[in-house]
């Protein structure tokens, strides 16, 4: 039978401070000290001031996000031929673009557009690679080795690539830029939830799920879900820096969000390029956006890997 | 050895196999047809004219069909005709090809140029200034997105020094000089996006590996730090290093299609983009595929080469 540490670190998504990742096969019951997933970043935040920066920066990136309409100081769609490529002011701090539209006031709402499409992508990319990973590692056989084939088939042309070839099906489009970002996410999240049901489910207290009788669903979200909601988590935080570059590299490109929605991309290869001479604001402040994002999620993603699941840095 | 072999190819016909039909069924799911879609945006067409291009391209066959005659054209090299341009796609890819080659070779050596030096003076400068700013390098290599980087670096050679890379291509046996110009920059961008990951991994196998018993009795037999560091740790910490440059061929090859349009280079990058944004679904389908089986074939070279290193990978 399973210990009540064990039964604890199974089902209620805690971790133990001695002992390693949830899916680890080592009881947790030893260990001594258990602390919340909560407690685990905190403390990892504090250890590491990269973490906490990174932190701070997705904290800001949320919220300009959120209040865009209130921070921003036009309106990003109004323009002003008289005022076209001034440089950056007190009136304009980031300047103006080839017709006369505010850069910070388009800086500040093509954050809406890079978070939204990330955290839409990476939760449709993770739910889907979750559902295939737990099929795949609980129930195994044909059809784990046929859904692996299709993920290894579809790893072996590069995200970007892929991206672009279902941009192309698809149209143009924001929503579509997102649909293909997520399609791109879901092989590796699969891979990784599948590995950790594998080992998730040689557990004990699974046996015992299995021999009291419990139906293979509530094994599967009760018993062993819980157990790789870390991994999870620390892949999609990663995963969100990423889609934010190729929603921007799909813009940039003229096959992701089109003209005049403010899109950090979009910015970049519709006057950032064209007037980079003249003007070369437009080219650096949203670029410098899109790499602060990229560069927050990605230190984010280690902090959290370091907290949760310190084994996937090795993968 | 061959037994791996074998299993390692085995292995691989699947999943290029299994690669086609997604990129065969992806271009075939396209709304209504592909040639409805592209002549309702490109114009009145009438439908004489329609139904002839539609059985010069296939299309009018059932989907097994077209699928299998798709694939016999990939294995023979015949995958048909540009719907735009009408020319033949390997003419066009015989063009492309040797400008990707080109860009991605010089890319990859610069990116281990960068890397392994900036790697090891980091691991062997461990919490010193040099280290941290060898850490941000790379931290930025990943963070910087290469169509910004490539952006900024024109606009600052242009500002700076008043240069720009030479416009119109030439080809490396034409005009050797002017290929160089043209291709410095845009495989320095893409190589400093490539060294990123390798220059992480530099740093902490050599970090390891200067720990290791034998570098101490080097230490301790007094030899110069350089002989230390180059000639005994280095050999062996590059062997992870290897693994890391394999696994960042996907992002040489997508790396290509950004910096190709942004340097405006006539390479297969360049030429799918274009092609995506025409809807010109031959090319992209032909591309595409040829992306996806290049890099199957490449994993497939370098774990043999594994293999074949460290024989203990063939038994797993």
């Amino acid at each position: 039978m399973s210990t009540i540490a064990e039964r604890r670190s199974g089902a209620g998504g805690r971790l133990s401070a001695r002992a390693p990742a949830p899916s680890d096969e080592t009881p947790a019951v030893d260990s001594g000290v258990e602390i919340s997933r909560g407690r685990a970043l905190w403390r990892t935040i504090r250890r590491k001031p990269l973490g906490a920066a990174s932190a701070t920066l997705i904290a800001v990136l949320v919220l300009t996000a959120i209040f865009a309409d209130v921070l921003a100081p036009y309106d990003p769609l109004d323009a002003d031929p008289t005022i076209r490529l001034s440089r950056p002011s007190a009136a304009h701090p980031f300047g103006t673009d080839d017709i006369g539209r505010d850069v910070l006031s388009r800086v500040i709402y093509g954050s809406r557009i890079s978070l939204w499409v990330g955290l839409l992508a990476v939760g449709i990319g993770t739910a889907a690679g979750m559902i295939i990973g737990l099929a795949c590692g609980y129930w195994e056989g044909r059809l784990d080795i046929l859904l692996q084939r299709v993920m290894d088939a579809i790893q072996a042309i590069p995200g970007l690539v892929l991206a672009l070839a279902i941009v192309a099906i698809l149209k143009p489009s924001t929503t579509n830029a997102m649909l293909a970002i997520a399609v791109v996410i879901i092989p590796g999240n699969s891979r990784i939830v599948r590995g950790a049901v594998l080992s998730a489910k040689q557990n004990r207290y699974v046996e015992a799920a299995e021999a009291i009788g419990c139906r293979q669903p509530r094994i599967l979200l009760s018993h062993i879900l819980p157990n790789v909601t870390a991994p999870i988590l620390v892949i999609a935080s990663i995963w969100l820096g990423n889609a934010i570059l190729i929603e921007a590299t799909l813009s940039f490109l003229g096959v992701g969000t089109q003209p005049p929605t403010p899109s950090w991309g979009l910015m970049l290869s519709s006057t950032g390029r064209a007037f980079m001479e003249q003007a070369p604001w437009l080219a650096i402040f949203p670029g410098l956006a899109i790499s602060l994002a990229v560069l927050a999620f990605n230190l984010f993603g280690d902090t959290l890997r370091d907290a949760w699941d310190p084994k996937l840095r090795k993968s | 050895m061959y037994k791996y072999v074998i299993r390692r190819l085995l292995l691989a016909i699947p999943v290029l196999l299994m690669s086609s039909l997604i990129v065969f069924g992806l271009m075939r799911v396209m709304p209504g047809d592909a040639l409805i879609a592209l002549m309702g945006e490109s114009g009145n067409i009438n439908a004489k004219e329609l139904a002839k291009l539609r059985a010069d391209l296939g299309l009018d066959r059932p989907y097994h069909e077209q699928y299998l005659l798709w694939l016999w054209q990939m294995v023979t090299f015949n995958p048909g005709h540009s719907i735009f341009t009408n020319e033949p796609i390997p003419v066009a890819l015989k063009k492309a090809i040797p400008v990707t080659l080109e860009l991605a070779a010089i890319a990859l050596v610069l990116g281990l140029l960068i890397a392994v030096p900036i790697g090891v003076l980091s691991a062997t400068r461990q919490d010193k200034p040099e280290d941290y700013a060898g850490r941000v390098v790379a931290v930025s290599g990943l963070s910087i997105p290469d169509f910004w980087l490539g952006t900024l670096v024109i606009t600052f050679a242009a500002i700076w020094f008043q240069w720009i890379p030479p416009i119109g291509y030439a080809s490396l046996w034409d005009d050797p000089l002017r290929n160089l110009q043209q291709f410095l920059l845009p495989a320095a961008v893409l190589g400093f996006r490539l060294s990123s990951a390798t220059m992480r991994m530099t740093r902490s196998t050599v970090l390891e590996v200067l720990r290791e018993d034998y570098v101490r009795t080097a230490w301790a037999k007094g030899l110069a730090g350089r002989i230390v560091v180059y000639k005994h740790a280095l050999k062996n910490a590059l062997i992870p290093v290897v693994t890391i440059v394999g696994g960042q061929l996907g992002v040489l090859l997508a790396g290509t299609f950004v910096v190709e349009t942004i340097f405006a280079l006539p390479g297969m990058g360049r030429l799918t983009v274009e092609a995506i944004l025409y809807r010109d679904y031959p090319i992209v389908q032909t591309n595409v595929m040829l992306v996806a089986a290049t890099l199957v074939t490449l994993n497939l070279i370098v774990d043999l080469t594994y293999a074949w290193l460290d024989p203990r990978i063939r038994y797993r």
